[in-house]
């Protein structure tokens, strides 16, 4: 991913995270060189067209997902069910991505998609790291992969 | 005589987040309803008296844009105010939904204190008698800038 792309979604995610998630990320260059065992992640992936067309894809590690809801719901981890989970990834998902199309697509032309997730169970993102539109970022409960695989990047 | 609010979200998470920041805002609520979509809003409304409406836009079925237009051309629904909170931020959308008629535009992500703000500005226009008798004891509003209207 190019360099000032990386920095337009580093923000826009991370605005959308320490506001809504009290969580904050740290911007993470050399993800290509990263060793990551396989663990559980939940993936989101958003379409959208308009100006612009392609989808995003977000990989939570369960942890993380954990935390986001369970800082946005203010309710004890044993009290959260699979449901509100996948719910919480996928709302923080379609904000980010509305948030960063704001950026992207300022004349507003692109519809958003529903979110779709799914659980990836002993997933290693080091599958992910060669692909070009991919930036990974560092929470406390580990990464959090972004993929933006773009066919119509329009005339913006 | 408190507000009935109904909260259109295909987000059950999302929705109990909005009660609960309503429901700390201080505003007097009567009863909630919640939807999640347009067309599961419009069936409630069917047998339900809803002061303001806050909806999301991006969703399934019947997205917030559509429900909005079905509520401004009814003779009955065309007054209750409705509030988009949405991760939808472009002007030219943000323009759209005024033209059709929407009271307030919230942003997603949002502060708290931004919904309590144009909750409390939308209820003051639309009901200006009955918010000042139910709010008189509350002198102090919060401000910030992450929503309009």
């Amino acid at each position: 991913m190019n360099a000032e792309l990386a920095r337009i979604v580093y923000q826009n995610l991370s605005n959308v995270f320490e506001k809504m998630f009290f969580t904050v990320l740290r911007r993470f260059p050399d993800h290509d060189r990263v060793v990551a065992p396989a663990e559980n992640y939940l993936e989101v992936a958003i379409s959208y067209q308009g100006g612009r067309k392609g989808t995003i894809r977000f990989y939570f590690p369960e942890q993380l997902a954990r935390r986001l809801t369970r800082n946005f719901l203010a309710i004890e981890d044993e009290l959260l069910s699979d449901s509100q989970i996948y719910d919480m990834v996928k709302e923080a998902s379609n904000m980010a991505v509305g948030s960063l199309l704001g950026d992207l697509d300022p004349e507003g032309s692109c519809r958003l998609g529903i979110p779709a997730c799914r659980r990836c169970d002993n997933f290693s993102p080091v599958a992910l790291a060669g692909e070009p539109g991919v930036c990974a970022f560092d929470s406390e409960q580990g990464m959090l992969w972004f993929v933006i695989e773009e066919i119509c990047a329009g005339n913006s | 005589m408190a507000f009935n609010i109904m909260i259109v979200d295909d987000s059950e998470t999302m929705r109990a987040a909005i009660k609960k920041v309503i429901r700390m805002s201080g505003v007097p609520v009567g009863d909630f309803y919640e939807a999640a979509h347009g067309r599961e809003a419009l069936d409630l409304l069917e047998g339900a008296w809803v002061d303001v409406i806050l909806s999301d836009i991006n969703m399934p079925e019947m997205n917030g844009m559509e429900l909005l237009q079905i509520l401004k051309n009814n003779e009955v629904f065309a007054n209750i105010p409705v509030i988009f909170i949405t991760t939808e931020t472009s002007e030219v959308r943000v323009e759209e939904a005024r033209k059709i008629g929407v009271a307030g535009y919230i942003k997603k992500p949002f502060l708290p204190e931004t919904i309590k703000r144009i909750l409390y500005g939308v209820l003051e226009n639309a009901y200006a008698q009955r918010f000042s008798a139910e709010m008189a004891d509350l002198d102090q509003k919060p401000t910030d800038n992450d929503g309009d209207f």
